[in-house]
């Protein structure tokens, strides 16, 4: 199982990439830790525990996970349900297993979850391309994690769940017909799914249609977001000097509105170059999921890809104005144990599946 | 060569056409690059198009200009002594943002400050528009011991706070409260209207008088405090800080002694007086009675003292002495007898009968004295208030020559004192007769006018200058209440001068006639104010009555309804000889002018000579052996 050229093949770029990524959360983590909470500290041990769970995942064959996809899929839905029962609220949502050292948040986990279960079905069920017919056990299967997730109640996690699903899908092969029939139903369905939100999570859809409608309650983050962001201008405020986020303007400046911070303080510059990190990082994963020689690892890595791509664009779009606020965290830079794991191991499985390319050839 | 796909873990090792994901995946990696160009266009739009509007908004967001309060400039009198001084107010404000249970502690706070819930929520009410880091004052002006007992269990009151703020004190006591006026809460209309520019809500505003009228001057320029703060407003740290420039002083010409002795002889009686210096202008005594307590408008009031404060016999709030229009009654004599002496009417020697009542049409006009005062000439006229006497000159003068004498002696138009709603009073003429009721002009209301009645009404300020005039030769000068200004190092800012307005059209020789005139309604044995007398100073005086009701319903004062009560006038200057005092005293519904009107300027007069020095042959006996005050139609 083991094989030397699996580590001649690693994919030192992408190692690259996340311990830029990982300097830039720890720098900017330590602005945005008040007195006395250390969350750059903290988010270094999440970072050297990601990275052996990254390293662990490149150790193994990833074709394994093919395999135990039903196993993986069943944990992911147990987890879930011991939210219900002895998971941890925090203001209003019920999403994390307290664990003593750790709040496990199986959400969070879920999602690589779906790449797996959702990649093995598509590669066990092969066809050149797939209609309706062919969608409807993934996604009674999927629809299981998908309610647990959306009940926490984690909007956008569920959401991400279903566009990680997706983007799989399509890249499986979906008829036109079928995409359109199935945009078709998404738009009538519209007006239920309004109806099975919380009061909450329609109001923020509404105030992000129109944040100045309701200046200081919940438009109040996009607006300071936003002026924490736009304030930065061309070369930023200074590291440290971000005055929106130290003077407590801006919310949840460790967590949603991390990228905010860094903006600001970096101003377009500081927020381009991570956004290039990030292109650079999801792009190398097309890549791999586009060498990879078998339909399993392909999807694998799209998957993986497609889960980066959404939350790091997401969760932009948030901060920037550009998308209601659904509580997505940035990957890798957002403070969170379970998100940084996740990253990682998702990150690991990558590297896992370029360093295997090359185990097929010259057979 | 083509091998069958073999498995490890139940998986195929490769599959045969991968390639058709190729494209696939570059199509995924060009809308990648789309969205990321997206993403950077939304940034370059946020930080470079809108960076600067938005870092002006981050500035805004992260600095407050706290202000400083100044301290309020003083009031002092002529002589230097502060009528309104400084002292600290603690008021009991609450911050809504630090308040933890709003119920409860509202009802704790009416059981401390001895307050009702209501008025604290109407205090909280008012409050409401601004932001929620802004104290809202609940009670203001808190004794030690409310003080001490708050302080004792701020700990327990989250959102309580005390706050200091300068506030009023009347160490006599509240003297001259019309001119001084008093500080209130500024009003929603008031920010409205910008009419204290730089004012906020919460603030003390000075809301009549002195302190309306130059409360910017004693307000003075508050300082401020750039700090930065937190979402919270909480202090992060000091930037930058300019101290608040003091309120000017302001002295005014009022002399205590002589404010303090009006004051004292107006008690329990509705009216005003004026005391002007003669040769100046300068008031040195304004009462208006009843008065009130100007500290009590920074308190906040209760329904009980507003209502007393807008009661509609006593109007407390209302200047009488410049807003108040009364008719001038015999005081009005004064100008009768000019006009008559200058248009030659009559002169020196010139007498009229009178038998107690004048004919007019089939009409009887009375004389004040029944019996009649047989042959009067000017001074006895005068002297002894005849009344048959100026009918007929006034029939001689014709309404018309009375009003131009009238509007020249300053009467029927505001006197300019500067002071807001002054009132102007009524000169009435035939041509004001048609404008006003479109009908012609009647003798017989000549001879109402020629004794003070009907139609004229004129306000204590305007006879007291119309009186300073006779007394200084025929000067009017504008009533003047301030002497300087000073700002807080001492340097003078302003000084004012007399302001002559006119000449009241009288030949010097025909003034003398009247002055004698005058001297006898006081000095005469006969005089209708001899009650006024005060040894070693001769007086000069006119009493008056002005009617409230019309005459021929008049039963005897005494019977009559308290307020059907004619009102009592007497207008004053002293010593005859080298006038310092201009008295005008109105007594309303007092009856006539000797008995009610003359005693104040009496009492004003004899606190002016104490102040001169010790006057030995002022002796105790001299004002008991008055007899008692007969009583005179004015």
């Amino acid at each position: 199982m083991f094989d030397r050229k699996v580590f001649l093949h690693l994919d030192w770029w992408l190692l690259g990439y996340m311990a830029i990524i990982m300097i830039i959360g720890v720098i900017n983590l330590n602005s945005a830790s008040t007195a006395g909470s250390y969350y750059q500290w903290k988010q270094a041990q999440w970072y050297a525990a990601g990275t052996v769970f990254m390293l662990l995942c490149i150790i193994f064959d990833y074709r394994v996970l093919a395999s135990h996809a039903v196993h993986i899929y069943i944990l992911t839905v147990v987890l879930l349900l011991l939210v219900i029962f002895v998971g941890k609220s925090v203001s209003g949502s019920q999403r994390w297993i307290p664990l003593g050292f750790f709040n496990l948040q199986p959400s969070e986990f879920a999602k690589l979850s779906t790449v797996i279960v959702v990649s093995s079905y598509f590669y066990h069920n092969e066809k050149p391309s797939y209609g309706i017919k062919d969608l409807i056990r993934p996604t009674l299967l999927m629809a299981v994690p998908f309610f647990l997730i959306f009940r926490q109640p984690d909007l956008g996690t569920a959401l991400l769940v279903l566009l990680i699903m997706a983007s799989i899908i399509l890249v499986a092969g979906l008829r036109w017909t079928s995409i359109l029939t199935i945009a078709t139903a998404c738009i009538a369905a519209a007006p239920l799914a309004w109806k099975l939100m919380k009061p909450y999570q329609r109001e923020r859809i509404k105030i992000f249609l129109n944040p100045e409608s309701d200046p200081l309650g919940s438009g109040y983050h996009i607006i300071q977001s936003k002026i924490a962001i736009g304030s930065g201008q061309l070369f930023g405020k200074g590291y440290m000097a971000g005055t929106q986020a130290h003077l407590d303007f801006l919310p949840e400046v460790h967590t949603d509105f991390a990228f905010s911070i860094w903006a600001e303080e970096w101003g377009f510059i500081g927020a381009f170059i991570l956004l290039s990190v990030y292109f650079l990082i999801i792009a190398r994963g097309l890549q791999i999921a586009s060498q990879s020689k078998e339909r399993f690892g392909s999807f694998l890595a799209f998957g993986i890809t497609a889960m980066l791509f959404w939350q790091a664009v997401i969760n932009i779009c948030m901060v920037t104005g550009l998308m209601p606020v659904v509580g997505i965290p940035l990957p890798m830079i957002s403070y969170g144990g379970s998100s940084v794991i996740t990253t990682m191991i998702g990150v690991g499985l990558l590297i896992n599946i370029k360093s295997r390319r090359f185990i097929f050839d010259s057979k | 060569m083509r091998l069958p796909p073999r498995t490890i873990f139940d998986i195929k090792q490769f599959d045969k056409d991968m390639n058709a994901f190729e494209g696939r995946y570059k199509r995924c990696t060009l809308l990648l690059l789309l969205v990321f160009m997206i993403l950077i266009s939304r940034l370059w739009y946020l930080q470079i198009y809108k960076g600067d509007e938005l870092r002006a908004k981050s500035e805004s967001n992260r600095l407050r200009v706290l202000r400083i309060q100044a301290p309020r400039g003083r009031v002092f009198d002529r002589n230097g002594r502060i009528l309104t001084g400084v002292k600290p107010y603690f008021n009991v404000c609450i911050v809504r943002e630090d308040v933890r249970d709003m119920e409860g502690l509202i009802t704790r706070l009416a059981g401390l400050l001895g307050e009702d819930e209501a008025d604290i929520r109407a205090s909280l009410y008012q409050g409401s528009k601004q932001p929620l880091y802004m104290p809202i004052a609940i009670k203001r002006d808190i004794d030690w011991e409310t003080l001490s007992k708050i302080s004792a269990r701020l700990i327990y009151l989250p959102g309580v706070v005390i706050d200091v703020a300068p506030g009023r004190e009347y160490p006599y006591g509240p003297v001259a409260p019309h001119l001084i006026g008093y500080l209130g809460e500024i009003s929603e209309d008031d920010i409205k209207n910008n009419l204290y520019p730089g004012a906020r809500p919460g603030d003390m505003v000075g809301k009549s008088g002195v302190e309306g009228r130059y409360n910017s001057e004693l307000a003075g320029v508050p300082g401020k405090r750039i700090v930065e703060v937190d979402v919270k407003g909480g202090l992060v740290k000091e930037l930058e800080e300019t101290p608040p420039e003091a309120g000017d002083d302001i002295y005014l010409t009022i002399d205590l002694d002589l404010q303090m002795a009006a004051e004292e002889a107006m008690k329990d009686k509705i009216g005003a007086a004026v005391v002007l210096d003669p040769n100046s202008g300068e008031i040195l005594a304004m009462v208006s009675s009843p008065g009130f307590d100007p500290g009590i408008f920074a308190k906040g009031l209760t329904t009980e003292e507003w209502k007393a404060l807008n009661d509609p016999l006593y109007r407390p709030l209302f200047n009488k002495a410049i807003q108040g229009t009364y008719a001038p009654g015999s005081t009005f004599k004064i100008v009768m007898a000019a006009a008559a002496l200058e248009e030659n009417v009559i002169n020196e020697n010139k007498t009229f009968f009178c038998p107690g009542f004048f004919k007019f049409g089939n009409r009887d006009y009375r004389c004040w004295k029944k019996e009649g005062h047989g042959s009067t000439n000017l001074y006895r006229a005068l002297a002894e208030s005849c009344d048959v006497y100026f009918y007929n000159v006034g029939l001689k003068l014709g309404i018309d020559k009375i009003a131009k004498y009238a509007k020249l002696f300053g009467l029927g138009e505001k006197t300019g004192i500067d002071l807001p709603n002054e009132a102007a009073g009524t000169i009435a003429s035939s041509e004001w007769k048609k404008k006003r009721f479109k009908s012609k002009w009647y003798e017989g209301e000549t001879l109402s006018i020629s004794i003070g009645q009907g139609y004229n009404t004129v306000t204590p300020i305007q006879m007291a200058r119309l009186i300073a005039a006779v007394a200084n030769g025929g000067i009017l000068y504008r009533p003047n209440y301030i002497e300087k200004i000073t700002g807080p190092d001492g340097t003078i800012e302003a000084r004012f001068k007399k302001d002559q307005q006119g000449i009241i059209p009288v030949s010097e020789s025909n003034l003398r006639l009247i002055q004698n005139g005058l001297i006898g309604v006081v000095e005469d044995d006969r005089g209708t104010a001899k009650v006024c007398r005060i040894k070693g100073i001769t007086i000069a005086g006119k009493t008056g009555t002005a009617q409230v009701i019309r005459q021929a319903k008049r039963k005897e004062d005494e019977k009559m309804n308290w307020k059907y009560r004619d009102h009592a006038w007497f207008v004053a200057y002293a010593p005859a000889e080298a006038p310092k005092l201009a008295i005008a005293v109105l007594i309303e519904h007092g009856g006539h002018g000797g008995s009610a009107a003359a005693p104040v300027a009496r009492a004003i007069i004899e606190r002016w000579l104490q102040m001169q020095g010790p006057r030995p042959q002022d002796s105790p006996e001299r004002t008991a052996g008055l007899d008692p005050a007969p009583a005179h139609q004015g």
